[in-house]
């Protein structure tokens, strides 16, 4: 039984347009022309775009509080992430900003977000199975779901301080509730989205239901899972600057709002591009997961 | 077979950033100071055990020196103390409101507000960090005003609920312009914003944004102005109520600590200053202005009866009053409750060594 997906689901090339004939799994990455193509066009863009930022600083058609050149974010970086002295002539070191580095800071973010969302896949992946396999749960849960998901975390948070304190429980809470209605959604609409043949097929070869749960089911609705989880990190990240505006040191949101309420432009730029960054090497990640579980993906 | 293949890849994912490496929350003062530690400056209390959690905000006053000096620490040396920061007074309310703080710093507004119905708040003011002068201060782009009255049928911003706010409000009610002036909600950066795209023609605010205003424009009125005309602002002290009661040798050493502080800020300005700006992470050439704008007090000045000694009972009174024609709270108590939510006692006594 063991076979059914995973054997059968290359075979049927019917209706999706074909992948590429080698297994995304054992792609290893030999630049091709193409590939060369694609980062080249990808690192002019950065340098333009570098340029740009630079000229507009130097030429200082922009004051520089509020956008400051590349250098100034750079060193804003350096001294965020190094032993400093606090003035020259001042005969006192720290260490990053605000007490921690700002890698700690990056790292106590990620610490949140890994179990907000982590909870909120384990919750939504179950809630999402629930609400596909029975009609009863759907009709009854959808509209509280559909009305978290329309919710702006900043309204309701204050709500959270007071019911679970200022400490890291009442932004982990923000961050699974901002997170799990995207994996149930999404869970969901993999459930349903399961082809009837390969059910009816299982079923017919003698499959009970929780058979076929997990041996149909489950697997065939793993891409959306993981569409899900993806746009789950997402909404943490947008959030999680809300999160941190209290009580959020260390963490690089709140990093990036106490520096804003100083004025200090470059760091609060610094932090944003750390953010980006974080964010999208994490979703490559999470998207490299998803075809490593899931290799049939587009292609069954 | 092929799930079970990516499984060590995914536990690998989600365990490298749970292990190894996890950062907690208010951890210790880690700088390095290159100058000579402090003592306690009273013999330290070794009895004292309880758990200390203190909200701070990023305000140059004796409270971030006693932060940056570990000195409860070295005070206290069996007490747990976790500092935590705040962004406003607001949230400092409301970490009282939810039992999840011992002592935090708030401005007079928000002392006002927890003291007052719907919060009616067990809270206590313990200490003055500071009385607000030309730190908070009205300035204005138009060099043809020069006074308050000018402001007819300007537009003018301010965070609201804060300080700032409260001084404003007075500052306009005196002069009759309550009505004529149209007063905005903007967070200090969003006031910079609205400045240089001319979307408002004045601003009281505070430090950075204060200096970034006064390049083109000019300060034609102070927190000390409104102070002098009877409504003095505050960053004050406040503590549970039943953290007080409970503790009071911690009271004492606490107070000792700031008195120190504030010891510390009118005799050794630049020692203060570089503790300052390192706490802050900002310039001590920023930090040293910044000190000017402030007046500290210590402890003998604080148990004074102008102050903790029951004058600043009627202040904070003065504030809910106003602050209830500003529908900030429902209703304003009786004298008792405000003179009776100060603290001088642990004042007194460290005033007396």
């Amino acid at each position: 039984m063991t076979q059914v997906v995973a054997g059968e689901a290359p075979a049927r090339k019917d209706d999706e347009p074909e992948g590429p004939a080698v297994p995304p799994a054992r792609r290893r990455p030999k630049l091709s022309p193409e590939a060369l193509r694609h980062w080249g066009i990808r690192a002019g863009a950065l340098i333009v775009f570098l340029v740009v930022w630079w000229g507009a600083t130097a030429a200082h058609v922009i004051e520089p509080l509020y956008l400051p050149g590349p250098g100034d974010v750079w060193r804003a970086f350096v001294r965020a992430n190094t032993w400093h002295q606090v003035a020259p002539g001042v005969p006192r070191e720290v260490l990053g900003e605000q007490n921690y580095f700002l890698w700690e800071h990056l790292i106590a973010s990620l610490q949140r977000i890994f179990i907000g969302v982590g909870v909120a896949i384990v919750f939504g992946v179950l809630l999402g199975f629930a609400m596909g396999s029975s009609k009863w749960v759907a009709t009854m849960v959808e509209p509280y779901l559909n009305f978290l998901r329309a919710l702006p975390p900043l309204g309701y948070f204050s709500l959270l301080i007071v019911w679970f304190g200022i400490g890291d429980t009442s932004k982990v809470w923000l961050l699974f509730l901002a997170a799990f209605p995207a994996v149930t959604v999404a869970t969901l609409s993999g459930v349903l989205g399961v082809k009837r043949d390969y059910v009816n097929a299982a079923r017919a070869l003698g499959a009970g239901k929780s058979q076929v749960l997990a041996r149909v089911v489950m697997p065939a609705s793993v891409p959306d899972i993981v569409n899900g989880i993806r746009l789950a990190v997402g909404f943490a990240w947008t959030t999680v600057v809300a999160a941190e505006l209290n009580n959020g040191i260390p963490g690089i949101g709140g990093l990036a709002y106490v520096a804003g309420t100083q004025l200090r432009t470059p760091l609060v730029i610094a932090c944003i591009i750390v953010i980006g960054i974080t964010a999208l090497l994490l979703d490559s990640v999470i998207k490299w997961i998803g075809l490593a579980a899931a290799p049939w993906k587009g292609r069954a | 077979m092929r799930i079970p293949r990516a499984l060590p890849g995914v536990l690998l994912a989600c365990s490298l950033p749970l292990t190894g490496c996890i950062v907690e929350s208010g951890r210790g003062e880690m700088s390095r100071s290159l100058i000579p530690e402090v003592n306690c400056p009273v013999e330290p209390d070794t009895s004292i055990t309880t758990d200390i959690r203190i909200g701070y905000q990023q305000i140059p006053n004796g409270d971030l020196i006693v932060k940056d000096a570990n000195l409860l620490a070295k005070c206290m040396p069996n007490a747990t103390i976790t500092w935590t920061q705040f962004s406003s007074g607001a949230d400092v309310v409301r970490a009282f409101g939810s039992n999840a703080l011992d002592l935090g710093l708030m401005g007079s507004a928000p002392t006002a507000k927890s003291l007052s119905a719907p919060l009616n708040l067990d809270v206590r003011v313990v200490w003055v960090q500071d009385v607000i002068g030309g730190a908070e201060s009205l300035a204005v782009k138009d060099s043809a005003i020069d006074a308050i009255a000018g402001l007819r049928g300007r537009r003018i911003g301010v965070p609201f609920g804060s300080t700032s706010h409260l001084s404003l409000q007075s500052a306009l009610d005196k002069a009759g312009l309550a009505q004529s002036v149209t007063v905005i909600n903007l967070e200090p950066s969003a006031i910079l914003g609205a400045w240089q795209g001319d979307q408002i023609d004045g601003a009281w605010i505070w430090e950075p944004t204060l200096s970034e205003l006064t390049k083109d424009g000019h300060v034609i009125m102070t927190a000390e102005d409104t102070a002098e005309a009877g409504s003095p602002t505050y960053d004050l002290e406040g503590a549970r109520g039943e953290f007080v009661t409970a503790n009071p040798a911690a009271m004492r050493m606490w107070t000792a600590a700031q008195n120190w502080a504030v010891g510390l800020i009118r005799d050794d300005r630049e020692d203060a200053v570089a503790r300052l700006a390192g706490q802050l992470g900002v310039d001590p050439d920023q930090v040293r202005g910044q000190l000017d704008g402030y007046i500290y007090l210590d402890a003998t000045e604080q148990a004074a009866p102008k102050y903790l000694g029951g004058g600043l009972g009627t202040d904070i009174r003065n504030t809910a009053l106003f602050l209830q024609t500003q529908s900030g709270v429902d209703a304003v108590g009786p004298p008792a409750v405000y003179t009776g939510a100060l603290y001088p006692d642990a004042a007194r006594e460290v005033a007396q060594k």
